[in-house]
């Protein structure tokens, strides 16, 4: 059969947000794909330098929707350890907690995408209405659904009252029960399984050779995790498991997410139960004595790299963000090769695309 | 000739086929909308979508075929409106001769073909693809469907849909006695409908709107209502070949009890709809000829050797 | 049995979803109830406010600007076209002046024409221009 062009082009039903992928396809089998990115491109890291750090916390919280609070977990935390504060312990551990239902709500949202795109808008809705629950909890807490504005150089902005604690450990309840019975559906559902078994198995070799991090590397095998190997401080006292699964295909990477879900909830539970009194921020100097430092934390896609250097005065020098969307999108067109149409949504789906985060 | 007139303006032919089709989009998207636990629209919703469409600019791509485009869906209208006219209504049939069975299977079909040449003249890309599956989709459901189609014909020993769905009064409703047949024909309507887990040819996430990516305004009005009427005519079929009380129970409790089973039909496709996911194509391919037709078989041996 | 119930476990989360309630609210016609921190409107408390100029520095959006001339004589502007609604304003005041309501916002077809002058303190004849 003769071959045919298709653009995946800016606008489709498939993209969250504007990606242009040009396949190459010959009846229904997909040759090959280009890649083309830029169309979010807003010049994060200029803009950056033409503002102070404070306005430099809002500016990285809005970098992308999904996972904007650890985007500002890790530029304060950077710009902490240019001052050189030692915060207190609350402060590590309200960071936490936001971090852990930020990756819970960040799996489900994916969750719901995937079951879209293979035809069950059942599981879709039923998922974005776990979900819902999550963004409650964190709109009572920061006064936000998506821009949670937590942080602020040397702390956080908001406290913990006595009713918030048992409010978020109902709501984690609650959630662990609906939980086991999406977990349920998944699993034993037949025609999920059957459209992404299979699908575009990737190797630890593939994974190494593009650098490819977060759920999508754990399911190749890859044991890297940023809360276990570079820990932010309340993670080396948490106990938690990382998720790998050894095939490399669509189902793994599946598995994965859902039993990261499953981490996360534990974790949120032990931050509630271990949370010690203090104070919330400490006071934080507007000049930044000159230094450079990288800081890394684990998104709910992967490893998130910042590179912060100041020449000492109000304004950054240079922020370089390293989101861990632009390698997964590097493997995207190997795995595009030798597999249907249909196969394409179940692939673009399992790299869990941010191209806000990608294009920055 | 005033009779003739009636039958074909208001009972049972475009009045009343119109109105059931709108009918069963409504209850379709109520359906769907409460199983995602969201309100649904109201019942005027298809209504107001098709004068919306009408009042939309209707254009197509430069080398589209304008005439095709504008003769398939007014083509495809009339044969399933031709169909709905042969298809009895809680018993009541204008019209019937000996082989109308196979004369309604056919003209339901036209619409799909009508689909892909849609898919083949409007000159995108999205089109083509959508066109493509559909005909692969329609060789791997439509044997099925035959097959257990004529189920009913043989034990009933006749081609006619009247007389079929009359001789039940005696024997009892055929589902009891073919209820594989039924379910194969259930899966048939679902693919001939093209709604999930048979939507292939217009999967939204894979191309975007299949042949019908490109129409818009009036032309895409029309296509709809093809739809709907697709679907309430195959509906009424699968009633009157299976489950037909018309004859059993007094003839005023025939129309509700029609019309009961109508909407618990459009109950079964919604929830289908709702379970499962979306088939590849060559899945469905392989589901279609390693299951169903030997299941399809299967019956339809059972059901002559239950004669005989 | 078992098994049967875990395959047709999405079948009973249907007939759950049609006997329960939607979960979606119609919003114009229900109230909706906000939480008591959301970052809502942007209300300034004049009594408190100085014109030290800190939220103006920290506000990432360019949506406050000062006019400031003397100790007493100032004006702030504010503009709720450009707010992101982040409260670096908020937390930047030393005084907590400036602060969220949580009221939604309003919505209006044409956002550059809302400018709220939120504090004035100039001259008479200052404002006539």
């Amino acid at each position: 059969m003769d071959k045919m062009n298709i653009p995946i082009g800016p606008q489709h039903p498939l993209l969250k947000e504007p990606l242009r992928l040009n396949i190459e396809i010959s009846g229904e089998r997909v040759l090959g794909g280009i890649l083309r990115l830029g169309y979010v491109h807003r010049g994060i890291e200029k803009l950056a330098q033409t503002r102070n750090y404070n306005q430099n916390v809002s500016l990285t919280e809005r970098v992308c929707g999904i996972c904007s609070h650890v985007h500002t977990t890790t530029f304060c935390r950077a710009v902490e350890a240019l001052l050189g504060l030692e915060l207190p312990e609350r402060v590590h551990y309200i960071r936490a907690l936001m971090c852990e239902m930020e990756r819970i709500h960040s799996h489900l949202l994916w969750l719901g995408i995937l079951a879209k795109h293979i035809g069950l808008e059942m599981v879709f809705m039923h998922t974005w209405h776990d979900r819902e629950s999550i963004l409650d909890v964190m709109e009572e807490l920061s006064g936000g659904r998506v821009a949670h504005a937590v942080n602020q150089i040397g702390g956080v902005r908001f406290d913990l009252d006595e009713d918030h604690g048992p409010m978020v450990d109902s709501t984690v309840k609650k959630l662990k029960v609906d939980y086991e019975e999406l977990l349920d559906v998944i699993e034993h559902d037949t025609t999920l399984k059957a459209r992404t078994q299979g699908i575009a198995p990737l190797s630890a070799e593939d994974m190494k050779k593009y650098c490819v991090v977060g759920p999508v590397a754990r399911a190749s095998g890859v044991d890297v995790d940023m809360r276990r190997d570079d820990p932010m401080p309340p993670y080396d006292k948490l106990d938690f498991q990382v998720i790998t699964h050894p095939d490399g295909d669509a189902w793994s990477r599946t598995y994965v997410r859902l039993q990261e879900i499953r981490q996360s909830l534990h974790l949120c539970k032990q931050i509630i139960d271990d949370i010690p009194e203090g104070p919330i921020s400490v006071r934080a100097p507007r000049k930044v004595p000159a230094g450079e430092v990288v800081m890394r934390s684990e998104a709910p896609r992967g490893e998130l790299f910042y590179y912060l250097r100041s020449d000492g005065s109000e304004y950054p020098a240079r922020l370089k963000i390293r989101t861990p969307t632009l390698p997964a999108l590097g493997i995207l067109p190997e795995q595009l090769s030798e597999i249907h149409i249909a196969d394409i949504p179940v692939v673009l789906a399992g790299i869990d695309l941010c191209i806000a985060c990608a294009d920055r | 000739m005033a009779e003739s007139l009636f039958y074909l303006l208001i009972f049972p032919g475009i009045s009343f086929q119109l109105v059931c089709g709108w009918f069963f989009e409504w209850f379709d998207r109520k359906l769907q909308a409460r199983f995602q636990r969201r309100v649904g629209p109201r019942w005027f919703q298809p209504l107001a979508d098709l004068l919306k469409l009408f009042s939309k600019e209707d254009l197509l791509p430069s080398g589209a075929n304008e005439f095709a485009a504008a003769a398939l869906p007014l083509v495809s209208l009339g044969a399933v409106l031709t169909a709905g006219v042969y298809v009895p209504i809680a018993g009541f049939s204008p019209a019937s001769f000996e082989g109308d069975l196979i004369v309604i299977v056919f003209l339901l079909s036209v619409p799909t073909l009508a689909y892909y040449l849609a898919g083949i003249i409007s000159a995108g890309i999205y089109s083509v693809l959508g066109g493509g599956r559909s005909l692969l989709q329609f060789f791997s459901y439509e044997v099925p469907l035959l097959v257990a189609l004529s189920g009913p014909a043989v034990m009933a020993g006749s081609w006619s849909i009247r007389e079929i769905s009359s001789i039940q009064a005696e024997m009892g409703p055929f589902i009891l006695f073919q209820p594989i047949g039924f379910i194969l024909a259930v899966v048939g309507l679902i693919g001939k409908l093209k709604r999930s887990p048979l939507d292939i040819p217009k999967a939204k996430s894979e191309v975007v709107a299949g042949s019908l990516t490109e129409f818009g305004g009036v032309k895409l009005a029309i296509w709809n209502t093809v739809m709907n009427i697709q679907a309430v005519v195959g509906i009424f079929l699968l009633v009157n070949l299976y489950s037909s009380w018309s004859g059993i129970v007094a003839p005023v409790l025939a129309v509700p009890v029609f019309f009961l089973e109508s909407v618990l039909m459009i109950f079964v496709l919604s929830a289908a709809s709702a379970v499962f996911a979306r088939l590849r194509i060559d899945q469905l391919a392989g589901l279609g000829w390693k299951v169903l037709v030997p299941l399809a078989l299967l019956q339809l041996l059972v059901v002559i050797l239950m004669g005989v | 049995m078992q098994w049967l119930k875990k395959r047709m476990r999405l079948l009973l989360a249907l007939v759950e979803a049609l006997t329960g309630e939607a979960e979606t609210v119609s919003y114009p016609k229900t109230e909706l109830e906000l939480p008591k921190g959301y970052r809502g409107a942007i209300q300034l408390d004049e009594e408190k406010c100085i014109g030290c100029g800190l939220c103006v520095m920290d506000c990432p959006a360019h949506g406050l600007e000062l006019e400031k001339e003397s100790k007493s004589v100032y004006r702030l502007t504010y503009y709720p076209a450009r707010c992101a609604y982040c409260g670096q304003c908020e937390r930047a005041c030393h005084r907590q002046a400036i602060t969220h309501t949580n009221q939604l916002p309003g919505s209006t077809t044409d956002p550059e024409s809302i400018i709220v002058i939120l504090k004035d303190q100039k001259e008479q004849e200052d404002s006539d221009e």
